[in-house]
């Protein structure tokens, strides 16, 4: 049980981590990440890697839909924005890879204002379908815009490099990836502590309410628009690092819908939400594949019999989540912590 | 509160002890292997959008495999084939490559999409010992210097249309041919390459249309295509829609014109789906059928013995790049040399006058990263199969 946490001022109130606990399992966790490739094999620091990416792009899109409550369904294409600009900028003149994931993040950003303009006019479904119909312009720009993005073949990158240093392993991409990505989420944290934070949030409970206390709509509702786009920018960027090759085809829409589906399965408007979400659609159908992989020791070719099974077991997992925890993950997460603190005692 | 809301966490703790028990085993001891096994590993599409080719790859691949083990394995050595399934996504295969190369010490790869193998291709440098082919025929992909250890084991997408462009100007000297594409790295990998070809052979490409993956509504195209009246329409970047669609308009409008496909769209089962539309259908097939009897295609009868049912071209895909990847193995370790991916290609390399056991109708040699032959084949609707319309053609 927890006891003796009296918290004696405004700023106790409004910190993040509020005791020594949680102080230390955060000490721990960090650690751990630390430690893992130097230890863990290349398929766990690969997939760590992966997560962090797509913690970047979830937390971006919980800023603009769980936040501000505006749907959008071109996420994937500000992932490509920011992604194409960082092979350009890298494979065409070489910038040092900062520079280019910042510029990748402005690229997004910029582009994100741009496809955020009609959300002053329509909410909702409405702006859900205005938003694919931005990333399909998007789309076609990539694959046209032959001169600078290589058309339907893509373009490939070197990889980055930092003090002559080629980080072209995802073990030497880890000690870039994980902490931009710790960085953004705290940003986002931090965010939502300030007034533009809060106007977010006021837009999103009531936009006409938030307007008659004094919010100017268009202007904050861009400003999540364009936050949210330097998160998919970013993460894009780290994403062609990663992968290094990006071809029009590998943003395609389904990846808007899995950032979707990620921040409602880990919680809309939680922080924590969005990243236990990235997790959670990154790592279930890796440890489904696991559990295939286990039972082909028994089952001849359990691999061709069982991996339609485990789509329709991931279909069904997000299916159980939305119905026994409309909150996501976050909530549960929430709720096991209350039971920690009322331990031995429950309510 | 409400026990329910006790649901997702609560079911955890009650799972049965000893399946846990038996899973956690079953992770400490890890997969038991040999010493001296090969291991072919495979990123397979058995779920997604390529799923129709993934179930397919993954069933020749194995058959292949195991009648290799059958056989007593490569000089002894037995091989492991180890597969995952990727749903088609860059990242999926990518974890796959990771988690397989992790867990065994891989020399033989099965990659799917084109992505997939130009995002390994740096890594396949980096590391130097594996070997991979895979379901791609992308142009890009037939570049021994960009990509000194990939290979595919049939014609890339411009040698597919060299062949088909070569069978026109055999049957039609002269001819106008229209290209028809889908709007991906796919449909458009030949379509320069192939206008230049058709031109040194003496045809003339007076229209190329450009439609979405997939596209339904084709009769702007169609019109488009009428206007021409091409002598010969070769479909490209897709496997199904929109080519019935477009036969069939193209028919009602009294379109006399040959209608050709690539490897992708010329699976039998494929084409008999689009039914009446399907008769006469032509297009470019590096393997044999499954149910060509040909006295020169022991191996075939063998894939029957296996499997009595209808094996898909994609199948016969994967049988015949295991086999290839395998007889570079065995070539390679001839030479007493480690096996590296420098030492598998040049295995792979120095295949010439190489027996399929039929699969391909004529002995291949491999010089570069691709095996340029391919056979025209016309669909029989009364027959319900397709049936050899050419000889074999070898490209130079």
């Amino acid at each position: 049980m927890r006891i003796g946490h009296a918290k004696e001022s405004y700023a106790a109130d409004e910190a993040l981590l509020d005791s020594p606990f949680q102080w230390t399992m955060l000490a721990l966790m960090i650690a751990g990440l630390a430690a893992l490739p130097l230890f863990g094999d290349p398929y766990w620091v690969y997939l760590v890697c992966l997560i962090a990416i797509h913690v970047i792009g979830a937390t971006g899109l919980n800023i603009l839909t769980g936040f501000t409550g505006l749907v959008s369904l071109g996420h994937a294409a500000f992932l490509g924005v920011g992604a194409y600009t960082v092979a350009v900028l890298e494979a065409r003149i070489g910038t040092p890879f900062p520079v280019n994931l910042l510029a990748g993040g402005l690229a997004a950003a910029a582009v994100g204002l741009v496809v955020g303009l009609p959300s002053l006019r329509v909410k909702g479904l409405y702006l859900a379908i205005a938003t694919i119909a931005a990333s399909v312009i998007l789309h076609f720009v990539f694959l046209h815009w032959a001169s600078l993005t290589g058309g339907p073949a893509g373009l490939s990158l070197p990889p980055a490099t930092l003090f002559g240093v080629a980080l072209d392993t995802p073990f030497a991409l880890y000690w870039l990836i994980l902490p931009v990505a710790g960085v953004m989420v705290l940003g986002a944290a931090n965010l939502f502590r300030t007034r533009v934070g809060r106007a977010f949030i006021a837009i999103r409970d009531r936009d006409i309410s938030a307007e008659l206390i004094g919010i100017p709509l268009l202007k904050t509702k861009l400003m999540s628009f364009g936050i949210s786009s330097f998160y998919a920018g970013v993460a894009g960027g780290l994403w062609a690092y990663f992968f290094r090759v990006v071809t029009p085809e590998s943003f395609p829409l389904i990846m808007s819908i899995f950032f979707l589906a990620a921040i409602i399965v880990g919680g809309l408007g939680s922080i924590l939400g969005g990243v236990l979400g990235a997790v959670f659609m990154t790592l279930v159908p890796e440890a489904l594949k696991l559990g295939v992989g286990l039972l082909s020791g028994v089952l001849p070719d359990a691999v061709a019999i069982l991996a339609p099974v485990r789509t329709v077991v991931f279909g069904a997992l997000i299916i159980g989540f939305l119905i026994f925890e409309p909150l996501g993950l976050a909530e549960i997460w929430r709720r096991f912590r209350r039971l920690q603190h009322l331990w031995p005692f429950r309510t | 509160m409400p026990t329910s809301r006790h649901h997702p966490g609560g079911s955890a703790g009650r799972a049965p002890a000893p399946v846990a028990l038996v899973a956690l085993a079953l992770l400490v001891a890890g997969p038991a292997r040999a010493a001296d096994e090969i291991v072919l590993g495979a990123s397979v599409p058995i779920t997604g959008v390529f799923a129709f080719a993934g179930v397919g790859i993954h069933a020749g691949i194995g058959d292949y495999v195991g009648l290799v083990n059958q056989d007593g394995g490569i000089d002894g050595r037995p091989v492991r084939y180890v597969a995952e399934d990727t749903a088609y996504k860059v990242d999926a295969s990518v974890a796959a490559f990771n988690r397989i190369t992790s867990q065994y010490e891989v020399q033989l790869y099965y990659g799917d999409s084109t992505a997939f193998s130009k995002t390994m291709a740096p890594e396949l440098a980096r590391r130097g010992t594996i070997l991979m082919g895979g379901d791609s025929f992308a142009s890009e992909l037939n570049d021994p210097e960009r990509f000194p250890y990939h290979f595919l084991s049939g014609p890339d997408y411009t040698e597919m249309f060299g062949i088909l462009l070569r069978y026109i100007a055999d049957q039609s000297p002269g001819a106008k041919v229209a290209f028809v594409h889908s709007d991906t790295e796919f449909g458009r990998d030949p379509i320069a390459r192939g206008t230049e070809i058709a031109e040194e052979l003496g045809l003339s490409v007076p229209i190329t249309i450009v439609t979405a993956p997939g596209s339904v509504d084709v009769t702007t195209e169609v019109l488009r295509l009428r206007r021409v009246r091409p002598d010969y329409t070769i479909f490209h970047g897709y496997v199904l829609a929109p080519i019935p669609e477009f036969i069939t308009q193209a028919r009602q409008m009294r379109l006399r014109t040959e209608f050709m496909g690539t490897f992708w769209s010329m699976d039998n089962a494929i084409v008999q789906t689009m039914g009446d539309a399907a008769d006469g259908f032509l297009g470019v097939m590096p393997y044999r059928y499954y149910y060509d009897e040909s006295a020169d295609a022991p191996m075939l009868a063998k894939i029957r013995e296996i499997r009595p049912e209808y094996q898909s071209t994609a199948y016969m895909q994967g049988f015949v790049t295991a086999m290839l990847m395998i007889e570079a193995t065995r070539r390679a370790l001839a030479t007493g040399e480690p096996l590296t991916g420098a030492s598998l290609k040049a295995g792979l390399n120095s295949i010439r006058d190489f027996d399929t056991g039929g699969l391909i109708g004529v002995p291949i040699s491999i010089t570069g990263n691709s095996v340029p032959v391919g056979r025209i084949y016309r669909a029989d609707a009364q027959a319900g199969r397709m049936v050899p319309a050419s000889d074999w053609i070898v490209l130079e």
